[in-house]
């Protein structure tokens, strides 16, 4: 039996996942049961990476074993060490994320996805991103520090030298909110890999390949760039109209499934207003006008700020250049990548839908000498 | 919300003129409505190339220039050429093949897909894939030769010494046979990678990371390994008894397609007669019992004879090592995979289907760590 073709596969059941929940309706993120809300301050990066790996919370000697395997794992290889000194300095950090995981991971033969191996390409994120952009800027790279954290050693590779605990802290809250959400595009593109039977880092490889999309997570630098357009509060009315005159979209606005504000947008906005009062301002009045607009005109849709509109200020505020805003995504998302391959494994069927063929009908070619 | 079927089986997630899988009546239609077997007397692997990028097959003029536009796309810029170097000689040509891919096309910023790109990745595959096996065979990579056709050229990639006809023109029908197959796997993933407005690089990477799972591109190695198992024509009835016995599968049958002998396999089986004359033996004795007890274990599926199966017995005796299959699918379908990404284009929606919650009751609340 062959269904009706629906553009994007909206709506149609492609995996049971006992992972994360978007619970849209009524604007809630779960993370294997637990509420986004019950974790995104409370909970180190770490803890829920185990969460999503191992399906509960670790104790304190399972976060600690944890937190010494990640630790373990940040150096590179010489391999992916040459390949990264071998890219172009002006290359897009995603491209260098696709290219560098993918030499970090590569193996004589075949292995089969497994957590030690989740936990190894987790480890090595920050550092590839954090040696290229030291690398971009004329500066030596940082050995990693064994007693940081995950957030803490990522600013410390980047920087230098430690940040003050409020920024760490808005950093893990980051990758805690963004670590897994359901069936999106990138999980997706993980799972069509996994279900082949290949290896982690071939999904996590097609994920990152699939993440640096406009249209998924290639949109937060945007947003800042919309912003410095827009420039003031007040200007920002007149400019949000004028730009809907000339078809602009507004970044930042729009997803498929939230009813309701989206629940790590809500805490991203608050951090925002903590961390980063002048982009809170603006952003604030931006946001108002966008729906004010929005709701104008398509009424019957719902409110539609998403996560990365939140997010650009709080990745701002956090010290960040605007081109590592998607790479970090990816840092927080492998976690939630590497649970669904996992999942995927754990129950596999190869995922090879149908197409629907609106070509010519058959006919007979003609040999090249007498082709027109 | 619909029903779960998994592995997406029976649900049509795009529209396509590419290609068409017609399993009913034992069809692979490639665009512009041609059938495989009509294709392979008078069509190159360039021919074919250009007709699933363009929609009809090039005259004289036309494929002179594809020729040219892909002979001058043979040699590794210096980002892909360091990485190549950089990596163990050893590492499967899979990983080398998805990691070099992605690092010779890295770009400062993104871009959409476009033809010229689509070329020019289609044209670098036979230079990766030969100097991969070269590094294995602890040889120096040689340069790629702009007089040479595709299939002759990776020959020549490989080995460092030009061709005969025959091997080039059993290579070549290969790489016209694989060249698409509908919505595969690996396809899909291109295509949900694309679909969030990713790069070509991105969405070939991805493909090439699908590719290498052993139930997708993986299966033809498979086929040859187990052909080596059996060892001779005599061997096979009994060693396949004995596999049966113990519950294994057989590499190189089954599949979710066909109805009746897959067209592409009965163009190989010809081929593989004259190809490899011993091991065609071995192979011919193998199926017949193969599709025996298969028969008297399912009499309700159908004939069940793969492309990977006669496949693997003519790549052997085109000269091509089974550890470079993979690639050689690879150099293959990417014509597939990027004329389904520019296809994709012309309406491009993100591909986010839903999922189906299986974990626990959402809102639990977490315990402090000193608690668990």
């Amino acid at each position: 039996m062959t269904s009706a073709y629906v553009p994007g596969l909206e709506g149609i059941v492609a995996s049971q996942t006992g992972i994360s929940m978007v619970d849209g309706q009524n604007g809630r993120l779960v993370y294997q049961g637990y509420v986004i809300a019950d974790l995104a301050e409370q909970m180190s990066f770490e803890e829920v990476a185990f969460l999503l790996w191992e399906g509960r919370l670790p104790t304190r000697a399972e976060l600690e074993a944890l937190s010494l395997e990640l630790a373990g794992h940040r150096s590179l290889t010489q391999a992916a060490t040459i390949a990264l000194d071998a890219l172009p300095m002006d290359t897009d950090p995603m491209d260098i994320l696709r290219s560098v995981v993918s030499v970090q991971g590569a193996e004589h033969k075949l292995e089969k996805p497994s957590v030690p191996l989740a936990i190894r390409a987790t480890a090595s994120f920050p550092t590839i991103l954090a040696m290229f952009n030291r690398r971009q800027l004329g500066l030596e790279p940082i050995k990693s520090r064994r007693e940081l954290g995950h957030a803490a050693n990522y600013l410390y590779m980047l920087n230098g030298k430690e940040s003050s605990p409020e920024i760490v802290r808005a950093l893990n809250t980051y990758l805690v909110l963004l670590a897994d959400h359901g069936m999106n595009a990138s999980t997706f593109a993980a799972r069509v890999i996994a279900s082949t039977e290949s290896d982690l880092i071939s999904a996590l490889v097609g994920a990152i390949g699939a993440l640096k999309g406009p249209a998924h997570g290639g949109a937060p630098a945007a947003v800042i760039e919309q912003l410095e357009l827009i420039g003031t509060a007040d200007r920002a009315e007149q400019w949000m109209r004028d730009a809907r005159k000339r078809k602009v979209k507004f970044m930042g606005f729009g997803h498929r499934i939230y009813r309701v504000y989206d629940p790590r947008a809500a805490i991203l906005k608050e951090m925002c207003r903590r961390m980063n009062p002048k982009f809170y301002e603006l952003a604030t009045r931006v946001e108002e006008v966008a729906l004010q607009i929005l709701h104008e005109e398509h009424p019957e849709r719902p409110q539609s700020t998403n996560v990365e509109f939140y997010s650009a200020g709080v990745l701002q505020a956090i010290g960040l250049p605007k081109e590592f805003f998607t790479p970090t995504f990816a840092v927080s998302r492998v976690a939630g990548w590497s649970a669904h391959v996992l999942e995927q494994a754990a129950n596999n069927r190869i995922i090879r839908p149908q197409s629907e063929y609106i070509g010519p009908e058959p006919r007979k070619p003609v040999p090249l000498a007498e082709r027109a | 919300m619909a029903e779960f079927s998994p592995g997406l089986e029976g649900v049509v997630a795009a529209e396509t003129a590419v290609s068409e899988v017609d399993g009913a009546n034992g069809r692979l239609i490639y665009r512009g409505g041609y059938l495989i077997e009509d294709l392979v007397p008078v069509a190159t692997y360039e021919e074919v190339a250009y007709l699933l990028w363009h929609g009809d097959l090039p005259n004289e003029k036309e494929l002179e220039a594809l020729r040219k536009q892909m002979a001058g796309a043979r040699r590794l810029n210096p980002s892909a050429r360091g990485t190549l170097m950089a990596m163990d000689a050893q590492t499967d040509p899979m990983d080398v093949l998805r990691t070099v891919v992605s690092a010779q096309g890295v770009a400062k910023s993104l871009t959409k897909p476009t033809l010229d790109e689509a070329i020019a990745l289609t044209a670098i595959f036979p230079t990766i894939v030969g100097a991969a096996w070269r590094r294995r065979q602890g040889k120096e990579p040689v340069e790629p030769r702009d007089d040479l056709g595709h299939a002759a050229n990776l020959l020549w990639m490989m080995e460092g010494k030009e061709p005969d006809t025959e091997r080039a023109r059993w290579v070549d029908t290969y790489l016209v046979l694989l060249a698409d197959h509908g919505l595969n796997a690996s396809t899909f993933a291109a295509r949900v990678v694309a679909s969030t407005g990713s790069d070509l690089a991105s969405c070939v990477v991805g493909a090439i990371a699908a590719l290498k799972g052993p139930a997708h591109g993986g299966a033809t190695f498979a086929a040859r390994s187990m052909l080596d198992k059996i060892g001779s024509a005599q061997n096979a009835e009994q060693w396949l008894a004995d596999a049966h016995a113990r519950h294994e599968r057989f590499s190189g049958f089954g599949h979710r397609v066909y109805r009746t002998y897959d067209p592409r396999a009965k163009i190989l089986r010809e081929m593989a007669e004259t190809a490899a004359p011993d091991l065609y033996k071995t192979a011919a004795r193998t199926e017949e019992v193969a599709l025996k007890i298969l028969h008297e274990a399912h009499p309700e599926r159908p004939n069940a004879t793969n492309v990977d199966f006669w496949a693997s017995v003519v790549l052997s005796g085109a000269g091509i090592p089974k550890e470079l299959f993979t690639t050689l699918f690879a150099t293959s379908r990417v014509s597939g995979w990027t004329a389904h990404v520019l296809e994709s284009l012309a309406d491009l929606r993100i591909i986010r289907p839903a999922s189906r919650w299986i974990g626990p009751q959402p809102g639990k609340k977490p315990l402090q760590l000193a608690k668990r």
